[in-house]
Parts: C-alpha cells; structure tokens; sequence
C-alpha cells in the first residue's frame, strides 16, 4: 500500500500532518514535503485518515496490486 | 429600496432557474437558526439556480453543493476574483486586495511574501501567549452571572493576539474592530464606503511613518519585501496591507460567537469535551463545518456550463462556504454536530490557492479558547435567546450573545 500526493494541488491547508503527523512531513511553510511513501506496517488507517483529510484531494491511497501493474 | 427582479437577471438565464431571494436576508432572518435555514436550501433550489439580490450587490449564481463550489474554487481561469470585494472602488481608488483579488499566476509571488507569517510552525509558538491571554480575559466570568461573550471576550482575545503578531497597535482595537465589522458585515453601501476611506487613511498614514522609521511590525516588513527585485509599488503595499488588517480583525471574532452559542445551546456537547478534550481539535473543526460564515464571489470569464447551468463572462458567483458545509450529499445529516464525524473535508477556509492564509491561525486560537472556556469556567447557557441576531453578509456575525454560568451566584 502506497500514498501518493499530487503536490501541485497542495495549499497548504495542513491536515494530513494534523491528523497523521509522523506519516505526513510538511515543509517549513506548512505545505506537504513528500510526492509519496509506502505505509509502514500498521500505519494503514492513519495513513488512510490522512488522505481524507485532505480538502484539495491531492492524497490518494494505492493498493500494492495496483501499483504492481503501473509500475 | 429594492430594484425590479428583471433588471439584476441577465437574458441568458433561464427563468425556472431564477429565485427573487436575497440569500443573505433569508438566512439572517432566521437569528440563531440561520445555518438551518440555510441547510434547507438543498431541498428548495436546484444544484445551481440564480438569486435576484445580495445584500447590496446584484444578483448572482448561487451554486449550493460541495462538488461544485471546490470546482469553481480550484478552476480560477474561468471563475476569477479579480476586483470583487470592490472595496478600492468605493473610494475612488483601483487597488486590488492582494492576494485575494489576483488570479494566478501572479498571485503566487505575493502569496510567497505572506505565506511564512502564518505558518503551522509560527502559530503554534504563540500558543503560550495566547492561553495567557484566555484566562485573563475568563477571569472575568462569575459563577451564577452573565457574562457579555462578544464585548468581553470575542472582541478582545484573537483581535489583540492578530495586532500583537502584526504590530499594530494595541490600544487602538476598539476603533478598527468596530471598523472592520462595519466593512464585512455593513448593509449600507454609504457607509461601508466611508469606512473603508478610514481604514485606507490610518494605514496610508502607518505605511508613510514606516517608511521614514521602519520597525520590526508587518508594515515595516512589506515594505521591505521584493518581488523579482523590484519594491512593491505603492498599490500594491496598501493592497496587502488592507487585506490583511480586514482579514484578521473580524472572522474568529465572528467564529468564536457561532460556535459558544451553540455549545451554550447544548450541555451535552460542552460535557463531552470536559471530559474530552482530547476532542477539541476535532470540536473546531465540526463547528466550523456547521457554522461556516464566510461568504465571497467569483466573475466568470468565459462561456462555462456548472451543474446544468449555463453561465456567461461578467455573471457573479456566490461563494457560499456554510452552503458546500451543510450540503447533505457530502455531510449527511449536516445540522447536527457530531465531533467523531468521518468527513472533515469541509471548505470553512475555502479551498484552493487563495484558501485561508491565517487558517492556521484560526484554527489554533479557537482550539485553545475551547481548552481554555471548558476548563476554566463553569457550564454555560444562552441568556436570552431571543435577543440574538445574525447578520448574514461577507463574513457571518452574531450580535448579543451572552452567557449565563452555573454556580452560586
């Protein structure tokens, strides 16, 4: 499982790092510091709750099998 | 004094899709249950349909869903906010607000300027200060008596944090925050216009003795910026300057009062986060779901179809973030606040480039005057409900609300 964050739609609204902080790193501007990651081994919901905090949709979770087809 | 219908619809809008409404009157006419009122428009009015008034503007495309509104919101090429408050007009002058009224691209370099003002990281080091704060102005309260919220606590505490943070002076809050409320919730377009000339003079005013003495305030910092190494020009300094002094002077003002007469309103939910508060972060956030109270619009540029609507360049569009917030297709059962509701993608601070510049801001001094309120003061109700108005205009305001604290008196 992977997040994958469109950063262009990004503005800085902060609320992936306020309900996941250790998952979601933000620049010294508040805006999000990472194009994606894959989600620790029982990170799975924060990393979840993080995406649907998003006001801009910019963070999207991608299932493994997915993502082994796109790659 | 009311203009016909007909002269604020344009030809191309068809006639089911017209309402003769005054948004902004029927929600304000409702007093306390103002965001219920406003909840009903989605099952009233179509996906998009076109109000005949608003306040003193002409009518306008009110578009009510969340899907639509973030749309619109994050296409700013077709639905620009070039010129829209309209406030430099009034007095005769052609600033822009900045960043608010510039489209991107031009609007990221000033953005850029402001953005490391407000930042998750400078916010959170004013939290001490800002609890200070709190319980000096709570210490105020008395077991078993009435406490005037809005005089004695949302007129004082985020407004002398905002003028702190800026540099302004202090001692002048009273006089700029009666300005501001008259700017953003004024029904009367002479009168917003005089006032906007005051503010426009005190910071022409500010702006000239930082120039000649500059300090380590907001003023003397804009006037030291640059944008691809050139000064900002002289419109440009009062654009950002007025921006920011209205923006920060009337809005957790105008939160604060929504969201304690609600808690006042209902024991349980002030109980809950008693002995919750652990809950708080997520209590502002559902109170700002369900109490939204800022209201903007949008020029469309082009020919641009929304929700079965046809718009044309020149029409205007309603920005309304209480109606995408109480939109049932995103927030099911949207009048009732549930602190553990799973969306909490709500659009109080807007959404795309020009969301909120001080949401941070916000969001933390209205966390810590919950913390604060529920900790250090008795339970609360309303006294006197009947009393209180809404003001429904740019920025949603309630007037009167005042709070009965249990105890012996």
């Amino acid at each position: 499982m992977r997040v994958v964050i469109q950063r262009e739609r990004c503005q800085g609204h902060a609320r992936c790092a306020a309900v996941a902080p250790d998952l979601y790193p933000l620049d010294d501007l508040g805006f999000i510091a990472t194009d994606g990651f894959a989600v620790p081994p029982g990170s799975r919901k924060d990393a979840e709750r993080g995406a649907r905090a998003c006001p801009e949709r910019a963070v999207s979770i991608v299932e493994d099998a997915l993502q082994g087809k796109t790659a | 004094m009311r203009t016909p219908a007909s002269a604020s619809v344009p030809d191309h809008v068809p006639p089911e899709l017209v309402r003769d409404i005054d948004p902004w009157a029927l929600i304000g006419a409702a007093g306390l249950s103002g965001h219920a009122r406003a909840a009903a428009f989605h099952e009233e009015f179509p996906p998009v349909f076109f109000a005949t008034r608003l306040g003193f503007m002409p009518g306008c495309w009110v578009p009510r869903r969340d899907e639509e509104l973030r749309a619109i919101l994050q296409d700013t090429q077709t639905f620009s906010s070039a010129g829209l408050t309209g406030f430099s007009a009034m007095i005769g002058e052609s600033w822009p607000l900045i960043p608010l009224e510039i489209d991107p691209p031009d609007h990221a370099a000033y953005r850029l300027l402001l953005n490391p003002l407000f930042t998750p990281g400078r916010v959170a080091a004013l939290e001490a200060d800002m609890r200070l704060l709190c319980r000096e102005l709570i210490s105020g309260v008395q077991a078993g008596g009435v406490f005037d919220f809005d005089a004695g606590f949302a007129r004082r505490f985020p407004i002398l944090i905002f003028l702190r943070l800026m540099g302004w002076p202090v001692s002048e809050a009273p006089r700029f925050t009666t300005w501001v409320r008259t700017l953003v919730k004024g029904q009367d377009l002479g009168e917003v216009a005089a006032t906007a000339r005051q503010i426009c003079d005190y910071l022409r005013d500010q702006i000239a003795r930082r120039r000649a003495a500059p300090s380590d305030d907001f003023v003397s910092y804009i006037l030291s910026c640059r944008i691809e190494d050139r000064r900002l020009t002289d419109d440009e300094i009062i654009g950002v300057c007025f921006l920011i002094f209205i923006a920060g002077l009337d809005t957790v003002t105008s939160a604060l009062a929504f969201q304690f007469a609600h808690l006042a309103r209902r024991p349980e939910d002030q109980d809950r986060l008693r002995r919750r508060p652990d809950l708080v972060p997520e209590a502002v956030e559902e109170l700002l779901r369900a109490y939204s109270i800022v209201n903007m619009r949008r020029l469309v540029t082009g020919d641009v179809e929304v929700a079965g609507a046809r718009m044309k360049a020149g029409d205007f569009v309603l920005i309304s973030t209480e109606l995408a917030n109480l939109d049932p297709e995103a927030f099911p059962a949207p009048t009732e606040v549930d602190f553990e509701r799973e969306n909490k993608r709500h659009m109080a601070f807007s959404y795309g480039p020009h969301r909120c510049l001080g949401s941070h801001l916000a969001r933390r001094e209205l966390a810590v005057a919950l913390e604060e309120w529920l900790q250090g003061a008795p339970p609360f109700t309303l006294e006197d409900e009947d009393a209180i108005t809404l003001r429904a205009s740019g920025v949603f305001g309630l007037e009167g609300v005042l709070l009965r604290f249990g105890g012996a008196a």
